[in-house]
Parts: C-alpha cells; structure tokens; sequence
C-alpha cells in the first residue's frame, strides 16, 4: 500500500481517502432518514388519541443531562482524533474509552426516561405521537449502541496496532459518525423536547 | 497536556454548550411561541455548523466541494419532505 | 403443527400448487446438475465470492431476467383474466395478489437489478479505472439484493403473496384489512434489498466522484456516467425515506403501533405521503440510466458527438431535484386544498421541460448524423415517440383537476407503462445488445433482435393504447372483471392481444441469447460497435483488471479521439496491479439477512434474535480482518494482454 506521508494518517492511502468521501456520502442518506423521521414527528405530533401529548411526559432534568452528555462526548472524540493527529496513542485511547462512558450514560438515561413515559401511559402503542416518539428517539438511540459497539472494536485495534493508516481511518470515520449523533441529538432536543415543553 | 486540547476544539465546545444553555433557558422565560422557535432554529443550525465545522474537519481536504454537496442535498431534502409532507397532510388540509 | 400451520398459503389454488412444484423440481435439477458436472466449487470461487464488478454485473443481469419472467408471466395473466367480461380464470384474491407481485417484481427486483447489472459492468470501464471503490461492499449490495428477491418470491408457496398493490396502501395494507403475512413479506423484502440499493448508492458516487481516469474532469464523463452519478444521487436520499416508511409500516403490522393506522391518532394517508416522497424520485432512478444509455447509442449510431452535452448534464441535475418536488401529484384526490394541489402541478409539469430538453437534444444528434440501424439504435429510435406519449399523458395527469377523471383508472396505468417500458425496458434491452459482445465476447444477432425490437414496440402500443380509452371511459384499475355492459370488453381483449405479443418478443429475446451462444462468431474485435467511449478501449473479454495501464483522457470522447486522431490513451509502463481478494462473506450475509426477514416475516423472534447477532458478528469479522488484497505481477500482466485478454 502506498501510504502519503504528507497527509494525516487517516488520509494515508488511496481506500482510506475513499472511505471518508463514501461515510460523507452515507451521512448525506443519514440526514434524509432523520429529516422523514422529523417529517412524520411534526405530522403526527397532534394525533394523541386517549393518550398523553408531549408536555405532559417530557421532563427537562433528564433531558437537560442528556444533551450535556452527549455533548461533551462529541468534544471527547475530537479531542481524541486531535491525540490521534499528533500521534499520541495513550491519549486518544483514553479519549475514546470517555467518549464511549459518555455515550453509555445517555443510553442509561435514555432508558430511564422511556420508562417514566411508559409509567405515565405513553407505550409504543398508545397514539400515533407515542409510536413516532419512540420511534424517533428510539432509532437515534440505536444508532448510540451501535457506535458503542463500533468504538469499542475500534479501541482494541487500536491497542493491538497502535496508530496506523487503517486504524486512525476507522477511528476518524468513527469521530464523524459521533459528531453526527450529536448534530440529530441537538435537534430532537430542540424541536421535539424544548418545542413540546414550551 | 495543555497540546491535547487545542484552543479550537475547546471554543467550539463552549459555544455548543452556550447555545445549549440559551435554548433550554427558553423553558424558564415566557416569550411567545413564534420567537422562541427562532431561538430554536438559530441555536439548533448553530450547533449543527460548529460541529461540522469545527469538529468534523468537514473543509479539509480536495474533496470539500463533494462533502459540502452532499451535506446540502441531504439538508434540502429533509426540509423540502419536512415541510412538504406538513403542507400536503396538515396545512393545506381543509 | 399449530407451529406450522403459519407457513401455509391462505388461498391455495391450482397456481400455486403448480407454482410449488415448479420451484421443488427446479431447485432439485439446479442441486444435481452443480453436483453432476462437478460445478460446486466454481461457483463458490468463480462467482459466490467474487467481489468483481463485472461479475457482480452478470448476476445482476440475470437474476434480473428471471425476474422480468416471473413479473411477466403474472402480466399475461392479468390480461388473460380481464380479456374478456365475468372471466373466471382467477378469483378476486389471486388477482390481487398478482397486480401486487407484478408491480414490485417488476420495479424493485426487475428494472432495479438490470440498472444495477449495467452500472455494475460498464461504469468502472467507461470512467477507466478498475474496480469500484468499495468491492466488497457492491458484493454485498448484490446479496442483499438478492436475498430480498428470494424473500419476496418465496411468498407466494410459503404463508401468501402480498395483496394491496405495489403501493400497499394502509389502512388497506394494515393486519384489519390483511391479515396473512403476505404484507409483512412486502415491507421486509423491501427494506432488505432497499439496504442493498443505498449501499449500492453510496459505493458509486464514490467511484465516479473519485476514481476517473487521469484527465476526465466531471464535464468528460460519458453521458452514462453522469447519469449513473445523478441516478446514485437520488438513491442516497430517496431510499432512507423508503426505509423509515417500511420501518413504520413493519411496526404497524407486527407491533400494533399506531402509524397508518385510523384509530388511535394514526393517519393512514402519512404512509401514502412518505411511500411517494420515495416513490417519484424512485421513477427517475429507473429512467435517468435510460436516458444516459440512449445517449451512449444514439451518438455511437448516428456517429456524432452527443448534441448539447452541456444542456444534458444540466437537465438531469434540474431533475434530479425536481424529482423531490412532485409527490402529492400520486393522491391529489385526497382531499387536501387547492392551494396545495396547484403547487404540486405546477412543480410536476416543470419536470416536462428538462425532460423536453433532452429529447431534443437526442433529435438533433441524429440530425445530419450517418444513422446505423442496428438493434440498440432501433430500441433508441422507438424509445423516442412512445415514450412522449406517455411523457405527454403524464402531463395531462399531472394536471390537479383534470386528474379526479384519471385517477386510479386505466388511463393512469397506460401512461405509467408507457412512460417506463419504452423508457426503462427498451433501454435495458439496448443496452443489453449494446454491451453484451463486451461482457460476453460475442455478439446478439442482429435479425432476431430486430424482430424482437418490431415484435415488442408493435406490441407495446397495441397493449396499451386501448387503456387509455377504456380508463377514460371509467374503467378502475386492479378491478378483477367488469360486467359486459360496461363495453370495456374489446379494448381490454385488444391489450390481451398486445400482452401475447410481447411475451412473443420477450421469448425472441431469449431465443436470440440461445441461438448467439450456439452459433455467433467468437472472434469479434474489442470494439465492434465503433463506439466512443473507454469500455471499449479495453480488450474482450475484458481482463479481471480492466485495464493494464490506466487510460489518460483529454476529451469527453477520448477513445473516439484516439481512434480518429491518434491520441495516445494508454502511456504509462505497466505496474503491478493491486486487486482485492476473493470473499465468501458478502453471501454468508446474503444468506443471513435472508433468515433475518423470514423470522421477521412469521415474527419468529428467538431465530431473528439469533440472526442479528450473527449479522453482528459478521460485521465485527469484517472490521478485526486483515485484507490488503494480492498484486499481479507484470509478467502476468503482459501475457494476459498478448492473449487479448483470455485466461491461459
């Protein structure tokens, strides 16, 4: 493999340029699939049949942790491909394990906060709005889980071949899909928890 | 350990914390419905540019004119099938 | 046995059951047959693992060609059935479930695959390089694909074919409305080769954004090029709607969640909303490659350079953004205001104009041009008139008012036919001919593909120009009969007619590949066409490599410039060639994913537990393995291209 050495790392070889161009590109899909999800959110957010609207679930303590959560995660990981750039394979290990706690305790409170829903009588199946609600969050919080999992494949390799052109590009790839969980967290954050609470 | 955490990246960290600190403060003030949406919209497209910006390396190599493309394409549709899909089945349905 | 009472087909008939022995003895024969001529292990290694896209393409193409078979055999049954008033050669179930098959069989797993099989094979030659930027990933769209396509067909002989048409509407489509697993095989299958395509999507813009030849800016791509990137485009961002749509119907049907449905806050138009928001860019992802393969003919035939390239590639990107734009056009009857009915009529009759363009510019590169009338040209040159008819029709529907008399009848399903058959089919078919002495190393020939070409255009217009009459007489679509009153009973015996005749020159087809196999000359040069783009460059058979050293282009047409003024393509020395190994993974997911919808078809939640996991564990294999591929060496290299390409 011919490797540019005049690039970061991550940028190395001719693939690894082809994978971040084509993860760019699926995060392009990403927005499109959040963009419907929203679509339908705003559609059905009305039509609660017997069950609860909005206001009356959401609570702003668990959704205030969330998003700081998430948000300094996002700040961990880039700390972590900035260790990364300057070759520093302690450092943005230790990043990346904070980064993946991080996203855990969102995870953890994610849960916590489905079931006060479900405590409060807004199931999977109660309304048109509980079904997108759960589905919305539900899907960026699958997203979470996978990129735990992902991380963690991530920070093995990284032990076993410390910094090389295909390790960094996997773990730059990695920080890109993060970012982008934060970006979606931020707008249902946004305009599914402070819009409904307003 | 001053290196492992660059100017830029603690700003944009700030900044994102700050917009965040501005939007949840709208659940305490009682402004009207109509201006805290703006608040919402500038903080939310605020955030989501810090991040692309800032933490995504989004600009940085040949491929920025691609990556940005992409990003716009994504960004219009969501927005044309948000509010088309809101005109069709809510707003212009009488 | 109350375990497997599920997986009994609900309306058993004797179509099934004919259906049930065909698939039993079929699979038996294809079994001994791998096993009686020792094959087994060539297909594992020469086709199972490849991760080639020329091969990929082949695959593509002919599971597409089975899948026309079995979408075209649910046609001539339709047509039998509706020929004559009070038939009773199907009852009303069977007959929807074979308007539902037929459609999604034809878009999805039909027009969709021979796309892909043309994309697969020609893009990475036509923009000079040598594999597309992710092998391994374009197997794997492939199997999804194809393990999408099992699932469907399979549904048929095991718990029951979907029923609520191609668009699955809901509340119709909803378990009150259709209780067996027949809508559940739909929304499954779907989303499965739906991944496959999005996957597929993303691989190519890739590619042709990165890996064209030396000196090919954007503005020296090959029309079928650009069209692939701007049909790939559209992919991206269409097919996560399809996901999110199918996502929610799923729950609907398995978890009783309350999207689509009428009780509860749901609101069954909302699956109609989204299912368009897909479904119209959906429409331009079939005919953009079209009009990028008519592009390739029509030049190479009229033997000028394509008129107003510039206007061309505008015209699509124009469509391609337009094509987002149109949805509501699908339910203007529902009842929403007029407000938003003229907004969408107007964005949809906007669509005509680049569409317009684009004709125009074909005509003028046939003006003054020295036309070859050989088999794709003659599919190119009846692509032209029937599809403005349906393109004209397509306007008159797109008009809100005048649409309440057209919607939902025959009218309706002439124009669509119309539109995708001479634009889709007819291209695919083209291109078929066009490309297939460079996939196969010889030629179609050239008499039969004319009759076929006569037999179906002819046949096209007899099928379905009568609709247009009887549908704006009143005749509904998906009606299983009519009374004989109703007078539709000679328009739709004069379409049956038309149906015999295209299974006439669809069967010419296969005769034609037949036939060419047995007889046609197999030292045929590499470019027997005399065509003008870099596919063409390269030998035939075309080495595993593509290329041995990577073509430099100056111009949009290089190849036609080297050939008529000597411009050097080829100047580099030959280096050994980096290629990427061999993989039997791709199809093990294949085969997982498969498991995976049908546990998640029949709700067998502990096998589709166990088949998540294993498609996780795949992922995970695929991110710890070491894979840097293998080189060939010069020496190879260089007997390989003294041989013209032939192995040994």
């Amino acid at each position: 493999m011919k490797v540019d050495k005049s690039l970061p790392l991550e940028y190395g070889t001719e693939q690894n340029r082809l994978n971040i161009l084509g993860f760019w590109v699926f995060i392009g899909a990403e927005i499109a699939l959040f963009g419907t999800l929203f679509a339908s959110y705003f559609t059905l957010i009305n039509r609660t049949g017997n069950g609860p609207a909005g206001a009356e679930i959401f609570e702003i303590a668990p959704v205030m942790i969330e998003t700081i959560l998430l948000l300094t995660s996002s700040f961990t990981i880039g700390l972590a491909i900035h260790a990364m750039r300057m070759g520093k394979v302690k450092a943005t290990i230790t990043f990346f394990i904070i980064t993946l706690l991080l996203g855990l305790g969102f995870l953890g409170i994610e849960i916590y906060d489905f079931i006060v829903f479900i405590h409060e009588g807004a199931t999977l199946q109660t309304s048109g709005f509980t079904a997108i609600l759960f589905l919305i969050l539900g899907t960026h919080g699958a997203h979470v889980l996978v990129g735990i999992f992902w991380g963690i494949f991530i920070i093995s390799q990284l032990f076993k071949h410390g910094l090389t052109p295909r390790t960094n590009n996997k773990a730059f790839i990695f920080s890109l899909y993060w970012h982008f969980l934060d970006v979606v967290w931020i707008f249902i954050f946004s305009f599914i928890f402070m819009k409904g609470m307003l | 350990m001053k290196e492992l955490f660059p100017r830029k990246h603690v700003y944009g960290f700030i900044s994102s914390l700050l917009l965040s600190i501005i939007a949840l403060s709208l659940y305490y003030f009682d402004l009207t419905f109509q201006l805290s949406m703006s608040i919402l919209l500038i903080t939310a497209f605020f955030q989501a540019a810090i991040q692309l910006i800032v933490f995504m390396h989004a600009g940085e190599t040949e491929d920025k004119k691609s990556i940005y493309i992409t990003i716009y394409y994504g960004v219009f549709i969501a927005l044309v099938t948000i509010f088309g899909t809101l005109l069709a089945l809510i707003w212009g349905y009488y | 046995m109350d375990f497997l009472d599920r997986f009994a087909v609900p309306n058993p008939g004797p179509t099934i059951y004919a259906s049930m022995v065909a698939i039993a003895l079929t699979t038996i024969a294809i079994i001994i047959g791998l096993t009686y001529f020792k094959k087994w292990g060539y297909l594992w290694r020469e086709w199972l693992t490849t991760v080639d896209h020329k091969r990929i393409g082949i695959m593509y193409l002919i599971s597409a060609i089975l899948m026309l078979f079995r979408g075209g055999v649910d046609a001539i049954m339709m047509r039998a059935q509706t020929a004559v008033p009070d038939n009773t050669l199907l009852g009303a179930q069977e007959y929807n479930e074979i308007f539902t098959t037929h459609g999604v069989v034809m878009i999805i797993f039909m027009a969709m695959a021979f796309i892909m099989a043309l994309m697969n094979f020609v893009i990475p030659l036509q923009i000079g390089t040598r594999d597309v930027a992710f092998p391994r990933l374009n197997a794997l769209s492939y199997w999804l694909y194809f393990a999408g396509a099992m699932l469907f067909n399979i549904s048929f002989v095991v718990g029951g074919s979907p029923d609520s048409g191609w668009s699955s509407y809901f509340p119709l489509a909803g378990t009150d409305f259709s209780e067996s697993v027949g809508t559940n095989y739909y929304m499954i299958a779907l989303q499965i080769s739906g991944i496959g395509t999005l996957i597929t999507g993303i691989n190519f813009i890739t590619t042709i954004l990165k890996m064209r030849a030396p000196g090919m800016s954007l503005m020296k791509m090959p029309m079928f090029t650009w069209s692939a990137l701007i049909t790939n485009l559209i992919i991206v961002f269409a097919f996560p709607v399809l996901t999110v749509a199918l996502a929610m119907g799923t729950m609907d049907r398995l978890f009783a969640t309350n999207f689509f449905t009428t009780e509860n806050g749901g609101m069954d138009m909302l699956w109609a909303n989204l299912f368009w928001v897909w479904g119209h860019p959906e429409v331009y992802i079939l005919i953009l490659p079209a009009f990028g393969i008519y592009s390739e003919i029509i030049s190479t035939f009229a033997r000028r350079n394509l008129y107003g390239y510039k206007s061309m590639v505008y015209s699509m990107i124009a469509i391609s953004l337009l094509s987002f734009l149109v949805w509501v056009h699908h339910f203007f009857t529902m009842g929403q205001g007029a407000l938003v009915n003229s907004i969408f009529s107007i964005t949809t009759m906007a669509i005509a104009v680049p569409t317009g363009i684009k004709i125009f510019n074909w005509l003028f590169t046939l003006r003054k041009g020295s036309i070859v009338l050989t088999t794709p040209m003659l599919y190119s040159l009846g692509f032209i008139p029937i599809f403005t008819i349906g393109g004209v029709t397509g306007v008159m529907l797109g008009m809100a008012s005048a649409d309440y008399q057209y919607h939902n009848t025959m009218f309706l399903v002439a124009h669509f036919h119309l539109v995708i058959i001479p634009g889709v089919v007819f291209a695919m078919i083209a291109g078929l001919f066009y490309w297939w002495p460079k996939m196969f190393g010889f030629m179609l020939n050239e008499r039969l593909g004319k009759w076929s070409f006569w037999f179906i255009a002819i046949s096209v217009c007899l099928t379905f120009f009568p609709m247009f009459i009887s549908g704006l007489d009143g005749q509904a679509r998906r009606m299983y009969t009519y009374s004989e009153s109703t007078g539709f009973g000679v328009w739709n015996m004069i379409s049956f007619i038309g149906a015999i005749g295209l299974a006439i020159g669809f069967a010419l087809i296969v005769y034609n590949i037949y036939y060419s196999v047995r007889y046609s000359p197999r030292n045929i040069p590499a470019d027997p066409w005399n065509a003008r783009s870099l596919e063409w460059a390269t030998a035939t058979p075309v080495p595993d490599y593509n290329f041995a050293i990577l073509p430099e282009v100056k111009s949009t047409e290089a190849f036609w410039d080297s050939k008529i003024y000597g411009d050097k393509l080829f100047n580099k020395r030959i280096e050994p060639i980096h290629m990427p190994n061999n993989s039997g993974m791709p199809f093990i997911m294949g085969i997982i994913f498969f498991i995976w919808g049908f546990a998640f078809v029949f709700g067998l939640w502990i096998l589709l537990v166990l088949s998540t996991i294993g498609i996780g564990i795949c992922l995970a294999l695929r991110s710890y393995e070491k894979d840097e591929g293998y080189y060939i060496p010069v020496d190879e290299i260089e007997r390989v291209e003294k041989t013209g390409g032939k192995k040994k």
